[in-house]
């Protein structure tokens, strides 16, 4: 059905020395990307849960938004914002680089990417730290230290996933050939990045 | 490849590392497992002391945030840790070298491979299925205490917080722990087979989503230790009862839905990625038998809804220990938001309860009346009709609960339609049975059994649409009656079906089939006995969750405890026959039910990699009576020997 | 198929349909109605029961039929006859379910809509529900309480349902019309008394220990009796104001 092997599929760099018959594969999309697609739906589901909480308090309550006395840092999070969408720029750099077989632009792309993710984590703890006001100080508190630091808890997996494909771009495992782990690891910081856009506009802009 | 390599290759994994004492420890397993729980326990107290050491936050030593970390996520963490469930990631992670699978986890030779991180779906399944029977005994057990407490009016054994806590937990283990991952466990074991795959896609996700079970359910029961007892709210935990209004146990309920909802997460994207990239050659959509598609169906359902119980549950442990204001209206909170999520989710888990079983039937009911299944696409079109509407009717939970009341008409027309595509499976597989040559072994009994008490349970569900209906017997013990007659006489009978029809494939050996029989008749009788007259009583104004009630009730309600002690009692008939025969039944062969699809062409209990052949998919799978038809051939592997590896 | 199993297949529905009605009707299901609202609700209820009982019996018929004379001998190894579908009949249990849900759903709106419509001359009740008690207000009598609702037969009477701490839910079977109670919301219940007598009030919604004992009583009075006692209660609220 297609010229994808299932050690390709699955990720398998070599012969298996001993086992089942190779299983048959019968679908063109590979079971990591296909897995980590339905993972984010997962995960798009659970920012809908929360954004429906946003929605019952903000909407249907009419909760002002910031409630006085408390000001949301629009500035920083919008300095937060270009830091992250860059770094999908550079991630996207750094899965390309590889596909043509260039190591030293995969490594460079991914700790570039690290480092803007873990800038952005830590202005947001810093922001946290400055806010003014605390979870238990009301509806308003609650939804926008829940949905950013939802994100968060989201940019914190991601970093780890890059600091993993980092130490492995360093160890030379990924080549033109073999790049599942950079391109399944850069799928999920896309969809950080897109959803913290989301965040950003609902929390801070609207 | 031979069955003498594989055994010794499992050996020489099994012994790699000898058995000095500090390789004792360090070994994923139990030893580790126990000390990695603990030193996670710590490490999670000690986090919370710091943070809130360094936040001010007085007290520095509170309960319950100290409890949620440390003992509700930390410590399962390092269990799983310990247990081995993490090794290979871990290993992957700090940038080993990508290891040619060896397979060193796979299969299960003694019953200690049972108590291990195991990637064979074959053993998954049947962890899950002892798991789950295991819970279901104690949650029936409990259902039993709450009977007792019925027989007569007034106070007898238990005082109030423990009765809500018994008729809590007793829901929420069965649905949590017994009927969603009983049929994840069924198609753990039978879908890959049925798929002509020799494992699922992610093996280890797969081991990993059943030990998070085990950790869900032990936190559940735990809640009743907690001071203050279980959690007392229902299994539907309603804020602000639920958040603000009960002791430390709600939260152990919290966070057990959270392993249990991940658990089933994972499962359902395993079997999704499965399902759609691990087909044997020839194995077309339009060709998968109809158990495939309903656990497709369900695992949709599973992806796209479980998201939202997480986060109901999230917000409703953040209002309890974070004292956030989610649904506390003094704050600005909004309590309905909080049945909205929840039901956007727990109403399709009716359907991830209920397609799995549909499923069950499909097969049961072709094989055993060997004709093929009447309007196959249909049936596997109104699985996905259920699924697409399934999500368009979650208000219908929330008639009285004083919700925007222009959503209740349309809600109730999505209701009433969702009863089309389930009106359309039952009389499909009438006509299945129609002129067909019955055999009524024990699957078959129980699948009738399901059809009869489906039809009740589905027109008390009908009924239950129509908002004035509705109205009047919601929250009564119609609605008791109604859940029962859908989830017992529904699922439980499709779980008993499957469980009797896949035995011989699991274990190689045959159930009795009169004692079979026997625990069909008793369950048969005690379940309609039990469960017929609370839709009376309910009607009459007999309200859910009480533990005393009007004396007019108390005939029909010591009648209802009697008759539940019986259909308690026909599940030790069950035990006995699973456990006699599992041991010294006579042996089953590999196509005992002469069914047509593809676990059935290899030998009972299969071999360790499914298939030492590749099945080739030549037709439909439920071809019964058309002369020499056949669904799949085993065409001979081209490689049974692999080349040597250059290491 | 031939005419004689046709005409079994109909005795054995038509038993299957008996000893169905005969459940719904020698069964005392519901409380006699005392409201205009529960009058209409049975209404509903007795529509719905009628289109199961056929749909039971028709299923019933067939289960039965299959299990007595389809049955195969054991060692009868042969398979039935390979029929895959019949597009004629699964259009048709596709289209009549479709049909008879769509009539439910017309009654149910029609009889929704009247029950939520208020008549004239309305008299307006406040219900308190807290953990574990019930209190009722009448801003007519100057907002004098009572632990017992007292309502006028035969007038329309609109609820207005507060909560102090966790959701409750307000039932009278014999009026058949329920709303839960939600702290921080405003809900209603519209319900036209019509039968005089005393009723049990009932909470519906798990509401912590106290849940089974959360009860009081409903007195529908004539509306002489319930406007002297009306008068009394301003009378005492105003004195004691």
């Amino acid at each position: 059905m297609t010229a994808i092997t299932h050690d390709e599929a699955f990720g398998h760099d070599e012969h298996e020395h001993h086992g089942p018959p190779a299983a048959h594969y019968s679908s063109r999309i590979s079971p990591g990307v296909l897995g980590m697609f339905l993972f984010i739906a997962s995960e798009i589901m659970l920012f809908g849960s929360f954004f429906t909480a946003y929605f019952f308090v903000r909407v249907v309550n009419g909760t002002p938004w910031p409630t006085p006395p408390y000001h949301i840092p629009v500035q920083v999070a919008t300095v937060n914002t270009f830091i992250l969408m860059t770094s999908s720029a550079t991630i996207h750099w750094a899965t390309t680089a590889i596909k043509k077989g260039n190591t030293w632009g995969l490594r460079a792309g991914l700790l570039l990417t690290f480092l803007m993710g873990l800038s952005f984590l830590i202005t947001q703890i810093f922001e946290y730290l400055r806010a003014g006001f605390n979870t238990s100080d009301g509806a308003f508190p609650t939804i926008f230290f829940c949905l950013t630091g939802l994100h968060g808890c989201h940019v914190f997996v991601g970093l780890s996933i890059l600091l993993f494909m980092t130490i492995r771009a360093f160890r030379g495992h990924f080549s033109a050939e073999h790049h599942h782990g950079v391109e399944i690891g850069g799928i999920y910081w896309h969809f950080v990045d897109v959803m913290w856009i989301i965040v950003y506009m609902t929390v801070y802009i609207l | 490849m031979t069955a003498a390599t594989v055994e010794e290759t499992h050996h020489v994994h099994a012994t790699a590392g000898g058995g000095s004492p500090w390789r004792m420890l360090t070994r994923g397993g139990w030893i580790r497992a126990a000390w990695m729980t603990c030193l996670f326990g710590a490490l999670g107290f000690g986090i919370v002391v710091l943070a809130r050491w360094g936040g001010g936050w007085h007290p520095i030593l509170a309960t319950d945030p100290i409890v949620l970390v440390s003992l509700l996520v930390a410590a399962p963490l390092g269990f799983l840790a310990g247990l081995g469930a993490f090794d290979y990631w871990t290993y992957y992670a700090l940038g080993g070298a990508t290891r040619p699978e060896d397979h060193s986890g796979h299969g299960a030779r003694s019953w200690k491979d049972y108590f291990r991180v195991n990637t064979d779906h074959k053993v998954i399944g049947m962890q899950y299925l002892v798991t789950t029977i295991f819970f279901f005994l104690i949650g029936g057990m409990l259902a039993l205490l709450v009977r007792a407490e019925l027989a007569k009016p007034g106070m007898q054994y238990f005082d109030n917080q423990t009765f809500n806590g018994l008729f809590s937990v007793h829901a929420s283990l069965m649905i949590f722990l017994f009927i969603i991952p009983a049929f994840a466990g069924l198609a753990n074991f039978v879908v890959p087979l049925m798929l002509g795959a020799p494992d699922m896609a992610f093996p280890r996700l797969n081991a990993l989503s059943f030990w998070l079970l085990p950790i869900a359910g032990i936190m559940m029961v735990a809640s009743f230790v907690v001071p203050g007892g279980a959690f007392a709210c229902g299994w539907t935990g309603y804020v602000p009862l639920c958040s603000t209004h009960q002791p430390l146990g709600a939260v152990f309920f919290n966070q057990a839905v959270q392993w249990a909802g991940a658990s089933s997460i994972m499962t359902a994207l395993n079997f999704l990625v499965t399902i759609i990239t691990m087909r044997a050659p020839g194995m077309t959509f339009w060709r998968m038998p109809l158990l495939v598609w309903a656990n497709f169906t369900t695992s949709l359902l599973v992806v796209i809804a479980t998201p939202f119980i997480a986060g109901s549950q999230f917000f409703s442990m953040f209002d309890h220990v974070m004292h956030t204001a989610f649904f506390d209206p003094a704050k600005g909170g909004y309590p309905l938001g909080y049945q909205h999520i929840f039901w956007f989710y727990s109403h399709p888990a009716v359907y991830i309860m209920m397609l799995p079983g549909f499923g069950i039937m499909s097969e049961v009911i072709s094989v055993f009346s060997r004709k093929p299944v009447f309007g196959y696409r249909l049936m596997a079109l109104s699985l996905m009709a259920i699924v697409v509407l399934g999500f368009s009717v979650w208000a219908h939970h929330m008639f009285v609960s004083g919700m925007a009341s222009w959503l209740r008409v349309p809600m109730m027309i999505t209701t009433l339609l969702i009863a089309v595509p389930t009106g359309i499976k039952i009389f499909s597989w009438l006509a299945t049975m129609w002129e067909g040559k019955l055999h009524f072994n024990t699957p078959m009994l129980f699948a009738l059994g399901f059809l009869s008490m489906f039809v009740i349970g589905g027109l008390s569900g009908v009924m239950l649409g129509a908002v004035p209906i509705d109205i009047h017997v919601s929250d009564t013990y119609f609605i008791v009656a109604h859940i029962h007659y859908v989830l017992f006489g529904g699922s439980v009978f499709t779980i008993f079906a499957g469980i009797y029809y896949w035995f011989p494939k699991m274990t190689g050996r045959m159930y009795d089939e009169k004692l079979g029989k026997l625990h069909f008749w008793l369950t048969f009788v005690g379940f309609n006995l039990t469960f017929f007259p609370m839709h009376i009583i309910g009607t009459q104004g007999m309200p859910r969750r009480v533990s005393d009630y009007a004396p007019k009730f108390a005939d029909v309600n010591m009648f209802i405890s009697i008759a539940s002690f019986g259909l308690g009692a026909s599940v030790l008939v069950f035990l006995y026959n699973m456990i006699t025969s599992w041991r010294d039944g006579e042996l089953a062969g590999s196509n005992p039910w002469r069914g047509m699809t593809l676990e059935w062409l290899v030998t009972s209990p299969p071999p360790v990699f499914n298939f030492d052949e590749i099945p080739q998919v030549v037709g439909s799978p439920y071809e019964y009576g058309v002369p020499g038809a056949q669904h799949a051939v085993l065409v001979p592997s081209k490689a049974t020997e692999m080349e040597e590896v250059p290491v | 198929m031939r005419r004689g199993s046709i005409l079994t297949l109909i005795a054995i529905g038509i038993v299957a349909g008996g000893i169905a009605t005969a459940v719904a009707v020698l069964l005392p299901w519901l409380p006699e109605p005392a409201s205009r609202e529960a009058g209409r609700i049975h209404f509903v209820i007795w529509f719905v029961i009628v289109i199961c009982i056929v749909i039971f019996a028709v299923v019933a018929a067939a289960i039965i039929y299959a299990v007595t004379h389809f049955r195969a001998a054991p060692d009868d190894l042969s398979d039935g006859p390979p029929i895959h579908g019949n597009t004629k009949l699964e259009i048709a249990w596709t289209l009549i379910p479709t049909v008879l849900v769509t009539a439910i759903a017309i009654v149910s709106a029609i009889v929704l809509s009247r029950n939520d419509a208020q008549g004239k001359d309305v008299l307006h009740v406040n219900v308190t529900a807290q953990q574990f008690a019930w209190s009722f207000s009448y801003p007519d009598a100057g907002g004098a309480s009572s632990p017992i609702l007292r309502l006028p037969k035969d007038r329309s009477v609109l609820l207005t349902l507060h909560a102090k701490d966790v959701i409750h839910s307000f039932w009278v079977p014999e009026f058949s019309q329920k709303e839960d109670t939600v702290p921080g919301l405003t809900t209603t219940l519209h319900i036209t008394p019509d039968r005089l007598g005393t009723y049990a009030v009932i909470c519906t919604e798990l509401c912590g220990l106290g849940h089974a004992l959360m009860r009081t009583t409903a007195v529908v009075m004539t509306p002489a009796d319930f406007d002297k006692w009306l008068k009394s209660q301003k009378q005492a609220s105003t004195t004691k104001g």
